[in-house]
């Protein structure tokens, strides 16, 4: 029997590619998903409701014991990150899409606000987004459920910002407020990010791929570490060759289309290791940009202990983490350095205690300072958009093989100029923002820590200078497409994932379009 | 062929952290540095207990310093905690500590003998509290390393995250309380 061709062959089944494949299927395309990890149960996989005391070198394990995934980058499992994200779901203004023309710095989308719109439209109904609608122009509002309160240090840290007339919104996340279908409303628990066993928190298995399953036209393939995507001597890509992730027999997956979803770094290397006769550099790397243009978030960090709540009762205030987000303010204020930054804060869960470590003194004083402090302590994080650097980028490190025999991603960052000065000043206003409220500053951090990785496989219409074109298929190979925070070209402040969601189902559609056009590729 | 199990390498050129969703940074614990065992063990928080790692005077000192540290008080101390046992579960882990404490303890020890001419353990809690506090203010590393575990091990127990501390989470709760203190509002 002559192997099945699939009509489309999607790696990876996180944001991106869950989000694709569920799209694709319910479109009646013929998909499959190759992911890395094993399928897991969400209600039984995960630590969710663990306590530090019940293990022994206190660190609560991801997943419950004998339940495997989630044990490297590479072979996350069905869902990826989802399974274990903050849920932070926002749109991208015209700023952000047009951040070049805006302040002439980095690099434009080829696309803009009014062509997402409407995507961003569809996923927020599909995936459950609760926020308010704050009708700002920098931040866009959506389709929300309902938000949910502020915590009480919330409304410190905002009287507290209010006074520098910068203003304090509700956090939007993709998290229900309300119930709907198996889906039961945030019982704020505190564990988001230890995996949602409810499921009221989206994840892309349960949310997305589990409902298209009953298309028939959809095809989950877990445990199978994608290793090369194949490209004939006519130029189309005609699959990709995978590895078994416990037996690493080898397989293969023909298809009309592929795209590479498997996150921004893992992409890169993906296409980085896919090497032929036409790209010995890297398939689709004939402008050399590919691991290029790499621009991932920086997080700066302030730990401080609100005088409003010190030696006040504890209270059960872990919520649903942030409940709370200062988005962007200085791109209208005067500044020497182009882009911006926004702040999530108060994500702390309370089970952390770390920062008791560095309470000065020892004894009965030390321990009453550490018990006073306890229920006041608030994490507050900018995030700024770095731009591109020509000594910023991801590669690939043939001398480090992971246990599949891969070589390992590499990534290289260099802070330029406008980063630094971005990180300063963004520090700078975190500190100035709790000082306003009333605080005590326990530490400050002092360097920039990358965080969502975004760029690398640029999406642009010049094809000397960008990897993918505006609908995120390859300039080089006009069957191959790449879906994930890869292709932004500028990364925004603004946490990524509805974005790259957003894409996903354009992507979906456009690709739809094309095979209902007859368009074989 | 080099191997490399753990997640990809990042080449730190700048400054530049590892990649998490974020920065918890003062809040890896010591024991974090090491997989986490198969777990979930429930850790018996008092009672008899022998070390892997020491000898028992050394273990006992260890104890005694733990709960110099964070002592009884309306609530219990860090060797009713069980301190003394996470201290030596993270030192089964990370070996290297095992020297660290070695040094440290003999330090302990000879300044105890300088000072009042006894062993630490034999004196009183005022004379262990005048060898400690010097130590503590100039940010010894061996002290700062027994802080920062006792820390760790007593705040992530039982007795140190409930009871001493009041933590409440980890519940179901039906919806997110309004805050109605008007002292916090605008």
């Amino acid at each position: 029997m002559p192997q099945k061709i699939y009509d489309v062959c999607v790696v990876g089944s996180g944001a991106a590619g869950g989000t694709l494949s569920a799209h694709l299927a319910h479109l009646g395309v013929d998909v499959i998903v190759l992911e890395g990890g094993p399928k897991i149960n969400t209600r039984t996989a995960f630590n969710t409701h663990g306590m530090p005391y019940e293990f022994p070198l206190r660190h609560i394990p991801t997943m419950r014991p004998g339940v495997a995934g989630f044990e490297s980058e590479r072979a996350r499992g069905v869902g990826g990150k989802t399974m274990t994200w903050n849920a932070v779901a926002f749109r991208l203004s015209h700023r952000d899409f047009k951040g070049r023309s805006t302040d002439g710095a980095g690099e434009d989308w080829p696309i803009d606000y009014p062509d997402l719109a409407p995507y961003y439209d569809r996923i927020e109904r599909e995936v459950g987004v609760c926020g308010n609608l704050d009708h700002l122009e920098d931040l866009p509002d959506g389709v929300f459920l309902p938000p949910v309160p502020m915590k009480c240090s919330d409304q410190i840290i905002k009287r507290g910002a209010a006074k520098l007339g910068i203003k304090i919104i509700h956090v939007r996340k993709a998290t229900r407020s309300v119930a709907a279908g198996a889906r039961p409303a945030c019982h704020f628990c505190g564990n988001c990010m230890a995996g949602c066993d409810v499921v009221a928190k989206y994840n892309s298995a349960d949310v997305h791929m589990v409902p298209a399953l009953k298309t028939g036209k959809l095809e989950i393939r877990p445990n199978s570490v994608v290793r090369e995507i194949v490209v004939s001597p006519e130029n189309r890509v005609t699959g990709v060759k995978y590895l078994d992730r416990e037996s690493l027999a080898e397989g293969e997956v023909r298809a009309r289309y592929v795209v590479s979803a498997c996150a921004c770094v893992q992409s890169i290397a993906l296409l980085l290791m896919s090497k032929s006769r036409l790209y010995p550099d890297g398939l689709a790397n004939s402008s050399g940009h590919l691991g290029r243009d790499f621009i991932p978030h920086f997080t700066g960090g302030v730990q401080c202990f609100l005088d409003g709540l010190k030696g006040k009762p504890t209270t059960d205030d872990e919520g649903f983490l942030d409940h709370a987000y200062v988005p962007s303010f200085m791109h209208r204020r005067k500044r020497d350095y182009a882009r911006s930054f926004g702040a999530q804060f108060n994500y702390q869960n309370r089970r952390a205690v770390g920062w008791a470590r560095s309470i000065p003194g020892f004894g009965k004083e030390y321990k009453q300072a550490v018990r006073d402090r306890y229920p006041a302590f608030v994490n507050f994080s900018p995030y700024g958009e770095m731009l591109p650097n020509r000594e910023t980028f991801v590669d690939l490190d043939y001398e480090m093989k992971d246990q599949y025999g891969l070589p390992m991603s590499r990534r290289t960052v260099k802070w330029a100029d406008n980063d630094r000065k971005i990180f300063a000043d963004m520090q700078r206003w975190s500190v100035e923002i709790l000082k306003s409220a009333g605080a005590e500053i326990h530490s400050v951090s002092e360097r920039p820590a990358t965080n969502h990785e975004l760029g690398g496989c640029r999406m642009g219409t010049d094809p000397r200078t960008s990897v993918v074109n505006a609908d995120c298929r390859a300039h080089d190979v006009p069957n191959l497409y790449v879906v994930d925070g890869s292709v932004f070209p500028s990364a925004s402040e603004k946490n990524p994932t509805l974005t790259i969601m957003a894409l996903a189902a354009r992507v979906a559609d456009h690709i739809a379009e094309r095979m209902h056009r007859g368009d074989k590729a | 062929m080099k191997t490399n199990s753990r997640r990809d390498g990042l080449k730190i050129i700048g400054a530049v952290g590892a990649t998490c969703a974020f920065p918890f940074s003062a809040d890896t614990l010591y024991g974090q540095h090491q997989h986490p065992g198969p777990g979930p063990v429930q850790i018996a928080p008092a009672g008899p207990y022998k070390s892997k790692n020491f000898a028992e005077p050394e273990f006992a000192l260890i104890s005694r310093v733990a709960d110099l540290i964070v002592p009884p008080t309306d609530t219990p101390g860090a060797i009713a905690a069980g301190v003394p046992r996470y201290i030596d579960e993270v030192v089964t882990a990370n070996p290297g500590h095992k020297a660290r404490f070695r040094k440290g303890l003999a330090k302990l020890e000879s300044a105890a003998k300088a000072k009042f001419g006894q062993k630490f353990l034999d004196l009183d809690e005022k004379q262990q509290i005048a060898i400690l506090t010097p130590l503590s203010e100039a940010a010894d590393p061996f002290f700062v390393l027994i802080k920062s575990m006792t820390a760790d091990g007593y705040y992530t127990s039982h007795a140190g995250l409930v009871q001493e501390l009041g933590y409440k989470g980890n519940t179901v709760l039906s919806g997110f309380p309004e805050c109605n203190h008007p002292e916090h509002r605008g």
